[in-house]
């Protein structure tokens, strides 16, 4: 069986920066060419996540709100 | 060793005197916090941390996990004594720290986290990201961790109280006119220096800085890095300033083995450099921390041409005052 390439992480409850730092690692561990959709509600991630990602080389595909919930969608790019 | 063997042999470590640095008229004397059982000042912090954790019943054996943001040594210490104590550990420590100190504390068992200077700029760099994120996820599990935060702990302040600074005081007789530390959470400073200006308001205390962006593990440059709380709150017990540059400190280096015969860690050449070229009078009793010995720090002084590998591994064996390690 194949890797799907589709990685989950749910850093609700988590306080900055254990929500960059849970995507970095998650990252990692993943393909390139792989998506990961990260869920974190600490107002902070916004910022962190975004930021984090593009410096790193990676691609924000989207950034959405629903409620106090963030949720990004992230390809690992290299 | 058992447990109560390491604990019994945390403190009490060797004063020796510094030829390379005395006179007829001036001592100079190295305290070496390399001799405490898992190599370096920390394990008094450390111990003192979890004793008084366990007191306060904040600690339960089998489930509780310490997680600790630390540049290396403090996480060797905690790691070794609370495995020991049965917790768990966790480490949360700069990408940049060195290889060897990493690998000993995995290889007593803790788990670790590397933090990298990008994940979250705005808290400051190296060891400040370890510190938010070791604070971010003790904070939101509260039940199972627990931080000892070397950097606002008054146990940490309280192990140089009872310990070093009395040590100190003993071993020169009552002699001790000028004291030298790095700083990295405040502890040794505040805590010698608050213990031996109670026994005589006239000792001076010289906190040594390295520069920015420097390479010397466990110390502060207070430009670049905030003052730790526990620093804080009784920085007034520091007389005077002094900074060595990373030349100045690696430069003294093979001086220190060849005319005093001791392999000093990065932190303590830096202590040395800054106790060589601050001025003192006839009679002075000049004491130094030297808080680890340099054999974790192969790796940075053959990248920083201090020493080849062959003549570190020599300086190894030949070194005196090398102590016995609970590793």
């Amino acid at each position: 069986m194949s890797e799907s390439p589709e990685k989950i992480l749910d850093a609700t409850g988590l306080f900055c920066p254990e929500p960059v730092f849970r995507t970095k690692i998650e990252l990692e561990r993943m393909q390139v060419g792989q998506t990961l959709t990260v869920s974190a509600d600490d107002p902070a991630a916004e910022e962190d996540i975004s930021r984090w990602v593009t410096r790193n080389g990676h691609e924000l595909l989207s950034l959405s709100k629903d409620g106090n919930t963030i949720t990004f969608q992230i390809k690992k790019v290299r | 060793m058992t447990i109560t063997d390491v604990i019994n042999h945390i403190g009490n470590t060797p004063l020796v005197r510094l030829d390379s640095l005395s006179s007829d008229a001036i001592n100079y004397f190295a305290k070496l916090e390399g001799h405490n059982p898992f190599g370096s000042v920390k394990d008094r912090a450390a111990y003192q941390m979890i004793k008084d954790a366990e007191e306060r019943k904040i600690l339960k054996k089998g489930s509780s996990i310490i997680i600790e943001p630390t540049s290396g040594n403090t996480g060797i210490a905690l790691t070794g004594i609370a495995n020991a104590l049965d917790y768990k550990v966790e480490i949360v420590i700069p990408e940049k720290a060195s290889n060897e100190t990493k690998d000993i504390i995995r290889r007593l068992g803790a788990k670790i986290f590397e933090t990298s200077d990008d994940l979250c700029p705005k808290v400051g760099a190296g060891t400040d990201q370890s510190i938010a994120l070791a604070t971010s996820i003790a904070s939101s599990r509260p039940e199972t961790y627990y931080s000892p935060n070397q950097y606002a702990n008054e146990a940490n302040f309280r192990g140089h109280y009872i310990g070093t600074g009395p040590e100190i005081w003993e071993q020169t007789d009552g002699k001790v006119t000028h004291f030298f530390t790095g700083v990295g959470t405040g502890g040794t400073i505040t805590g010698v220096g608050a213990f031996l200006k109670s026994k005589n308001p006239d000792v001076k205390i010289i906190g040594c800085q390295p520069q920015q962006n420097h390479l010397i593990q466990g110390l502060r440059n207070f430009d670049e890095s905030a003052k730790p709380d526990l620093f804080l709150k009784r920085e007034d017990v520091v007389d005077d300033w002094v900074y060595a540059d990373n030349n100045e400190a690696f430069s003294v280096v093979t001086r220190v083995f060849e005319e005093d015969h001791l392999l000093i860690s990065p932190s303590s050449a830096a202590v040395y450099a800054c106790m060589k070229k601050y001025p003192v009078s006839d009679d002075a009793c000049v004491v130094g921390i030297f808080a680890d010995d340099g054999r974790k720090f192969k790796s940075i002084y053959t990248d920083q041409n201090v020493l080849t590998a062959e003549e570190f591994d020599d300086c190894v064996k030949s070194a005196q005052y090398m102590s016995e390690l609970a590793y």
